[in-house]
């Protein structure tokens, strides 16, 4: 049986310290016991979580229990975390993708500890370096991250000027707009000179 | 795979391994006590020195998995010089308790001692006690840790036994040892540093070649990986599993009592 991979550890015991700071969490724990949750993720295998004392143990494939699990999700990895960060199918039309089989309660209940265990960064990044360190530092990578944002969008922008207004290899969009307001048109006129032409048509056979 | 048993045994029943040599079952204790009773004084200077300081973050680690919260009782079994029990007494806090035992009274005088010199007293006992018979009331702590003691313990199985009725329901026990090297081309490495370095380590900085030669040697006598995996299962552990540390030159078992 292989080794349980130790980012798996960690996870769960990171899980179980925003649990235990819960009250609300801590609850759903409690009434969590011995109820199984499978995850299977596309690509990536399956994990099972469980509630042992209270506190949540994620277990990987080679040390599931021989039971069925009572309820289990299957998904794509960017589903499934969206699911479990809180985020709902009206939000982001992949999660459709997401499939829930067995105790539906069982699996809403675990998604609500979930999304009440879901870590902080700047909270666990405060417990190695301190408050302000940790502070400053998210400051800075929110600020890196906006500028990286904003950067490729500007680029983006760049690149669609110079393909519509300098290489004219894509159209802009008024010039497409007033194209299919022009086909729009053709088409209308088209319509009204068959229908007319029909009328006379139907004047000449009667006459 | 190895067949599980309380310990390696020679010709007769009365015979365990102390690192390669067999002595008497009921003189081990008393062998590994004297062994750390002589490496007391340069414990951690060793410990750092052999391990380049790694032995922090596999202790971090196994801190990392406890679970232990504000008011709860854990207890360090074979603890030594007492770094799983300081981590541990930081989770409890001071409504809780942290249990350090050990077989050495030096190792434990050690222990104590430096718990105190960081301010860590009012919520902690100690207790000089055998791993096999563990002297304390059935269901009486949440979560017990041993680092790298269990290889020391003449029954391992006894131990776990021993360690399994102690617990609480729910409770979770977490084995730190050292194990098989599973990382491709890491275990003939492994073998010349242990066999020629550490002893060689041990004669220069603690004067005390031999006893730094029965480390290597009783951590190649130890169960590997997935024998000690099956002995805690045998013993009643739930849901046991471990991880492989530095490529599996260390291990962390972990179950549950349910």
């Amino acid at each position: 049986m292989p080794a349980t991979a130790a980012w798996l550890a960690s996870t769960e015991a990171l899980l179980n310290r925003n649990i235990a700071d819960s009250a609300r969490a801590a609850a759903l724990a409690q009434r969590l016991q011995g109820a199984d949750l499978q995850l299977d993720i596309e690509g990536l295998g399956s994990i099972r979580a469980t509630v042992i004392g209270g506190r949540l143990a994620l277990l990987a494939a080679q040390d599931f229990p021989p039971a069925a699990a009572h309820a289990a999700i299957s998904g794509s990895p960017r589903a499934l975390l969206q699911l479990l960060q809180g985020g709902g199918a009206k939000r982001d039309p992949a999660l459709a993708a997401a499939q829930i089989r067995g105790d539906a309660e069982i699996a809403q209940l675990y998604r609500e500890l979930f999304v009440l265990a879901r870590p902080d960064a700047e909270e666990e990044l405060s417990r190695i370096l301190g408050d302000l360190p940790a502070r400053k530092i998210m400051q800075l990578a929110g600020g890196v991250l906006a500028w990286v944002r904003g950067a490729g969008r500007t680029a983006g922008e760049n690149i669609a000027e110079y393909l519509q207004e300098e290489s004219r290899d894509v159209v802009a969009k008024p010039e497409l707009d007033e194209f299919l307001r022009g086909v729009d048109e053709a088409r209308e006129a088209a319509d009204r000179i068959e229908a007319r032409l029909a009328g006379l048509e139907k004047r000449l056979r009667s006459s | 795979m190895r067949p599980i048993q309380g310990d390696a045994m020679s010709n007769s029943d009365r015979k365990v391994d102390f690192g390669f040599e067999k002595v008497e079952r009921g003189d081990k204790a008393a062998r590994v006590a004297s062994v750390f009773d002589s490496v007391a004084g340069k414990y951690d200077v060793m410990n750092d020195l052999m391990s380049f300081g790694v032995h922090r973050l596999w202790k971090l680690f196994t801190l990392s998995l406890t679970g232990l919260r504000a008011g709860q009782r854990a207890l360090d079994v074979a603890g030594g010089s007492g770094d799983l029990a300081a981590g541990m007494l930081r989770q409890v806090g001071k409504s809780g308790c942290v249990v350090l035992s050990d077989v050495s009274p030096k190792m434990l005088e050690l222990g104590r001692d430096r718990l105190l010199d960081k301010g860590l007293a009012g919520n902690s006992q100690y207790v000089l006690a055998d791993a096999e018979r563990l002297p304390f009331k059935n269901d009486s702590f949440d979560c017990l840790t041993i680092g790298f003691g269990l290889r020391n313990v003449t029954d391992k199985a006894a131990a776990l036994k021993s360690m399994h009725r102690v617990l609480k329901p729910g409770g979770q026990l977490l084995v730190l040892e050292f194990s098989t090297p599973t990382a491709p081309g890491l275990k003939p490495l492994y073998d010349a540093y242990s066999f020629k370095v550490l002893p060689l380590l041990g004669r220069l900085v603690a004067d005390d070649a031999a006893s730094y030669r029965y480390l290597a040697e009783s951590i190649r006598m130890h169960p590997n990986q997935e024998t000690l995996l099956e002995m805690l299962r045998s013993a009643g552990f739930a849901y046991a599993r471990y991880h492989n540390l530095t490529g599996g030159i260390v291990a962390v078992h972990r179950g549950y009592k349910i």
